[in-house]
């Protein structure tokens, strides 16, 4: 039996990885498209980051006063560059602008200075130059409202010390310091939970949809190999050969999951490189966790948990599709009735992105725990909880699950109902003969 | 002398519709048996059966004396069988198509060069078996097919309609390398076919099917003889009511 299961799980890899489409769709293209998606938001991110070092301010004091005199100074030591306008008004202002680089402009109007030594309010004005609306002209003007925000508080640090002489400008202003900690697995750990919560909500996105896409993939490939055995009449080829059936039907899922893996491969690299060009960035911004100080990372264990829960659902995905292709007369058919099957199988998985299982109303919980793709998601979690009780139960129920659906795929393999049985759609066709 | 194939009254139902009807026949070792009819008139459900990929309503076909429903596996190591309008993997060249079909028949790795250089000569495609069996015509398809199902010289070779799609000259290869198997070989041929002329050069015996019945049987010359005709088909017409 090994021996003839080589020779059809090779037949399958070779004939699906030369069909262009696969090739193509599922190999080339993810591992070409996320990282070019991700070139070139990293070129323009840098462009930007590029762009903003050459940013420049102008400043149009009409007050020219002494305070007036203090913010154009502080503006220009922030390290932007700072021209100074001449206008008299706005409208002078406006046309002073046009045909420059300029994307923020601060006016400060007569009586500022004034104003604010006698302690009323001193007004300002910033205009932002509207010229794409592109990203780099948002970030000019958020930086020069930035670089006004840190001039008031300078303004306010000044009042305060003015008023209550020998204060501390900034604990009178921030009488709470908070610091943000976790506890994790019943330990306290010095982690902004925040940034954990962000991350394995990312977690909790990342591997749905990287499920999500390896079983449609694999589903994908068995069906249309069995179809397409279908459509060019091999598959009777193939039945009459002194081969056992249920060979012939590991055969096909076997070389599915081989082909499906390699697509997954591809597409989590790609999305890898994609992920990381994009939080280049963010990822500074945020502190950097040790998620194996903190005792989040799984061990052991928890990755084959996970892998096992993975791998009977793609199977329990495999053969279904298998028998799903039975009733179809040809790929395209296949591919319908595909549809009509994943699409209510899958969905309900998302809702686990979304909410915890437990906080679920009971009928919506056993729909979900009835459905074998909800298991890995659960088996997920459990690495980063430690409580693989349910996650081995949910590998359990899927295994069963599977032999189920292998059990009737096996059942229709061994009989003519492989060659016979079929779903039309639309109008039937009336016997020619 | 034991009969290669017993079919002894075979029925077929496909829903409300009856393919075969009580069909009765023997094939003897080494023969060329032909199964002749109009399309529609049962011949591929009845190669089915034989090659153990339907099963019949009622009746039993054995094969060498093994049953096709209940030793359906051994009756499998005997034989092959070409599908009418098959194709073969597209992506696959014609020698990895024919290595693979022939990693089931073969015991070791001699043994499979020999088929796969038989099976060479017989197609006669030549330098195009290295090609992908996409870029093939429908005759070359068909030649790769026919190889495929001669090439480990099984006991019983089920074709139907083996020349369809063939061109004369190929047509005429084909059917010179169906006879010299049977002969050179003892391979024994269970053969169908719409066109009456043909099966008149290669079978040594003949059974006329309509409507899922056989209405005439016997070799070319002995039904020409008992119809008073020239050719097989007329005999078709004289029986099937036509005329």
């Amino acid at each position: 039996m090994l021996k003839e299961l080589r020779n059809l799980v090779t037949k399958e890899v070779k004939e699906m990885m030369r069909d262009p489409r696969i090739l193509l769709g599922m190999i080339l293209a993810p591992l070409l498209i996320f990282p070019l998606m991700g070139a070139a938001i990293k070129t323009s991110t840098e462009a930007m980051q590029e762009s903003i070092k050459n940013i420049s301010i102008a400043v149009v004091d009409i007050d020219r006063e002494d305070v007036a005199k203090n913010l154009t100074d502080f503006l220009k030591s922030s390290g932007v560059k700072v021209e100074t306008l001449d206008a008299q008004n706005v409208n002078e202002t406006a046309r002073a602008v046009q045909g420059s680089n300029i994307t923020a402009v601060i006016v400060i109007p007569a009586d500022f200075s004034k104003n604010i030594t006698s302690g009323e309010r001193g007004e300002l004005m910033i205009f932002g130059v509207f010229r794409e609306g592109s990203l780099s002209e948002s970030i000019t003007f958020s930086t020069a409202q930035g670089l006004l925000e840190s001039f008031k508080q300078s303004l306010i640090n000044q009042t305060v010390q003015n008023r209550i002489p020998g204060s501390d400008p900034d604990v009178v202003l921030n009488p709470l310091n908070v610091s943000q900690k976790s506890i994790i697995k019943g330990k306290p750990v010095d982690v902004n939970p925040s940034a954990l919560f962000a991350f394995t909500q990312t977690q909790f996105f990342g591997l749905p949809l990287a499920l999500f896409m390896l079983i449609i993939l694999a589903m994908q490939l068995a069906a249309t190999s069995v179809a397409s055995e279908k459509e060019e009449k091999t598959l009777e080829t193939l039945m009459s050969l002194p081969v056992s059936r249920f060979t012939i039907l590991i055969g096909k899922l076997a070389g599915s999951t081989v082909v499906a893996a390699i697509g997954a491969v591809a597409t989590i690299m790609g999305v890898v490189y994609y992920m990381s060009s994009i939080t280049f960035g963010a990822s500074t911004q945020q502190l950097p966790i040790d998620l194996n100080a903190v005792g989040l990372t799984p061990n052991l264990l928890g990755y084959v948990v996970l892998g096992t829960s993975v791998f009977v659902s793609l199977l329990a995905a495999l053969a279904l599709a298998v028998v799903v292709s039975v009733f179809a007369e040809d790929v395209r058919g296949a591919q319908s009735l595909l549809g009509f099957v994943y699409m209510p199988l899958l969905i309900p998985m998302f809702v686990l992105m979304f909410a915890d299982l437990n906080s679920l109303p009971l009928g919506l919980k056993i729909l979900l725990l009835a459905l074998p793709f909800t298991h890995p998601m659960l088996a997920a979690r459990a690495t980063i909880t430690g409580d693989y009780f349910i996650a081995v139960l949910g590998i359990g129920y899927v295994t069963l699950f599977t032999i189920a659906i292998l059990y009737v795929a096996a059942r229709i393999f061994a009989t003519e109902k492989i060659l016979t049985a079929k779903i039309r759609f639309g109008r039937k066709k009336t016997r020619e003969e | 002398m034991n009969a290669v194939i017993e079919a002894k009254g075979i029925v077929k139902v496909f829903g409300s519709i009856k393919a075969l009807d009580n069909l009765t026949f023997k094939v003897h070792p080494s023969e060329i048996y032909g199964l002749i009819g109009p399309n529609g008139a049962g011949k591929t459900t009845a190669l089915r059966i034989v090659s153990t990929l339907i099963l019949p309503t009622s009746g039993s076909v054995r094969v060498f004396g093994q049953d096709v429903v209940s030793e359906a596996s051994e009756v499998r190591k005997l034989i092959t069988y070409l599908p009418e309008d098959a194709g073969a993997y597209k992506n696959l060249s014609g020698y990895e198509y024919l290595q693979f079909m022939g990693r089931f028949n073969s015991q070791n790795r001699e043994n499979l060069n020999v088929m796969v250089e038989d099976a060479a000569k017989i197609s006669g495609l030549g330098e195009r078996l290295r090609d992908k069996v996409k870029t093939y015509s429908k005759g070359m398809k068909r030649r790769l097919l026919v190889a495929r199902a001669l090439m480990n010289k099984p006991k019983l070779a089920a074709l139907d309609e083996p020349t369809s799609g063939l061109d004369v000259l190929h047509a005429y290869h084909v059917r010179g390398i169906i006879k010299q198997y049977a002969k050179d070989y003892g391979v024994t041929v269970l053969l169908s076919s719409h066109n009456m002329l043909e099966v008149e050069h290669l079978c040594d015996r003949v059974a006329l099917v309509n409507k899922g019945r056989i209405v005439a049987e016997g070799t070319p010359t002995e039904l020409k003889t008992k119809y008073n005709v020239t050719n097989l088909e007329e005999v078709f017409v004289e029986v099937a009511g036509l005329a």
